[in-house]
């Protein structure tokens, strides 16, 4: 449920970073252009927190699996 | 359901999401404070304002509303009604951490870009809904996702039962849902243009507006953090809610009349007569639930009266629901048409909005935060009781000082604009009244400033309960205070 919950919602953001940059590319106002570019950059730290965490979670278990087969 | 079982089963809810959203509501609580002295100050002494357009009143007003309803409210709300689903649902929110996620960061990034736009001079020029449509739209998304989560974790209960608070709580997602959508409908002139145009003119407009502004009061700011009452007070006092048949008929009634009341907003305007009456005489109506609520929220107390001395957020939190009396009395008097007459436009209306704000839904927040942090941190208690009750003494004067001189200034305006002389004309120019008002004017931003010391001292004490080592559990358990009392639904 987490990797999908988080795989979807991941692809989810970064289509969101897209269109942020095409409301940059075409921004008819400073409004709009400070928007896109923070919905852009919202999008690339949100997706990459997302894929940090999912290595770090990879890793706790790793560490908890050592632990148990350690004598 | 008894702690033992509790224990028995236990969970592992989603409490990272809810701490998020508390350490969100304490900064912008904090922000919204202090906005809202500044441009107090800028009341009193216009020049404050630097002549600088970005920190003017008209941009930074809508600022602070926001920063106070939306992102402090806002962010008091959602993290308690997370937080409160899965303890009386008894499992862990539905969508995973990533949407859970999702819906912190989105709805934060929904407040910092509308505030920008505002100081850069973008706005709908709607009360309580200045974005723009793109900021709309973003903030519609996040919405649907918080309202899956929540319906989401309520379907996949391990309770039959569904606690009262998640019914307050649901009808505050839903509604504001609704009303956002249907109020800012609107038509951008361009994809990549931040100007849109209303769907709606004239007077359709103006009530439209207003069913949308007397809603956000009734759903955002009154039904969802009566949730918060509902849940968190039973928890604090360790007794159950006093009637529970009474708290629904305070949620029905409530939800019913609620939506009748915004053209109170709009006396003595082209609308319709029928209508203005109709949102008089249902405003009027809504004194029973108000009081209902009010009642049962205080009754709960019974038996626990002696926890006031020394639980310093349970006294926030009975005093907001005193508070929260107050104002829902006061609303209804000031919707009858003729008293109308004399507040509208004045200060009368912000004294009142501000009991209500400060009173009702900063005190209850403050309750949940003062619960809620050693609860989510697994501390043995706060830091500090003293320094709680300093919050709480210099809270309540500052609404002390707003309110009343907010009185004061409104009548006296109310009076100044409607006396003529014996030849029929006005006695009293515009500019006489604004000079008459300017002391009321310097003592509501004392008030403000009391406010926000207040809350500095919150944000300070909260934080040394997370790090202090004298808070420190000195054993891991779901016992009280960490789990504390089975009474709210569990």
């Amino acid at each position: 449920m987490e990797s999908v919950s988080s795989l979807l919602v991941g692809a989810m953001v970064a289509a969101f970073g897209v269109v942020g940059l095409f409301l940059v590319a075409h921004a008819a106002d400073s409004e709009m252009l400070l928007f896109g570019v923070s919905l852009a950059g919202f999008a690339i730290a949100f997706d990459f927190n997302l894929i940090r965490r999912h290595f770090n979670t990879v890793d706790k278990a790793h560490a908890a699996e050592r632990e148990a087969t350690h004598v | 359901m008894s702690d033992t079982v509790l224990a028995a089963r236990p969970v592992n809810y989603n409490d990272e999401v809810v701490k998020k959203f508390v350490i969100a509501a304490v900064f912008w609580a904090i922000i919204a404070f202090a906005l809202g002295v500044y441009i107090a100050t800028e009341l009193a002494w216009p020049s404050f304002n630097l002549g600088l357009s970005f920190i003017n009143f008209g941009r930074l007003r809508p600022v602070h509303t926001s920063a106070a309803v939306f992102a402090f409210g806002g962010s008091a709300l959602i993290g308690t009604s997370l937080f409160v689903v899965q303890r009386t649902c008894h499992t862990r929110l539905w969508g995973g951490a990533a949407l859970a996620n999702f819906i912190f960061w989105g709805y934060q990034f929904f407040i910092v870009m509308a505030a920008l736009s505002y100081v850069m001079g973008y706005s709908q020029g709607r009360e309580y809904a200045e974005p723009e449509w793109h900021i709309d739209l973003w903030l519609t998304i996040v919405w649907v996702f918080y309202l899956l989560v929540f319906l989401g974790t309520l379907i996949k209960r391990n309770e039959p039962h569904i606690y009262v608070a998640n019914w307050f709580y649901l009808a505050f997602i839903i509604t504001i849902a609704v009303l956002h959508v249907v109020n800012n409908a609107a038509l951008p002139i361009s994809w990549y243009a931040a100007k849109s145009y209303g769907a709606y003119t004239g007077v359709q407009d103006a009530l439209v507006q207003w069913w949308y502004g007397h809603n956000a009061v009734g759903f955002f700011l009154t039904a969802g953090f009566l949730g918060m009452m509902y849940y968190f007070i039973p928890k604090a006092a360790g007794r159950p809610v006093y009637s529970y048949r009474l708290s629904i008929v305070h949620f029905w009634t409530l939800i019913f009349m609620y939506i009748w009341a915004g053209p109170h907003h709009l006396h003595w305007t082209s609308l319709p007569d029928w209508t203005q009456t109709l949102g008089m005489a249902f405003s009027i109506m809504l004194w029973m639930p108000s009081w209902g609520g009010m009642i049962n929220g205080l009754m709960t107390l019974s038996g626990a009266w002696d926890k006031l001395r020394t639980d310093p957020g349970l006294r926030f939190s009975v005093t907001a629901v005193g508070f929260y009396g107050m104002s829902t009395f006061e609303g209804p008097v000031m919707s009858v048409r003729e008293v109308n007459a004399l507040s509208h436009y004045t200060d009368w209306t912000i004294g009142h909005v501000h009991s209500g704000a400060l009173g009702w839904v900063a005190f209850i927040s403050f309750g949940a935060l003062y619960y809620l942090v050693p609860v989510l941190w697994g501390r043995k208690a706060l830091y500090s009781n003293r320094l709680a009750s300093w919050h709480y003494w210099i809270a309540t004067l500052g609404i002390v000082f707003y309110i009343v001189s907010m009185w004061v200034a409104g009548i006296m305006e109310g009076l100044m604009w409607r006396a003529y002389d014996k030849y029929g004309f006005l006695q009293y120019s515009f500019v006489e009244s604004v000079i008459a008002i300017h002391p009321f004017m310097v003592i509501r931003m004392l008030g403000g400033v009391f406010f926000l010391i207040g809350g500095i001292i919150m944000a300070y004490n909260l934080r040394k309960t997370v790090t202090s080592p004298t808070t420190e559990q000195p054993r891991q358990g779901l016992g009280t205070p960490l789990g504390g009392f089975a009474v709210a639904g569990e």
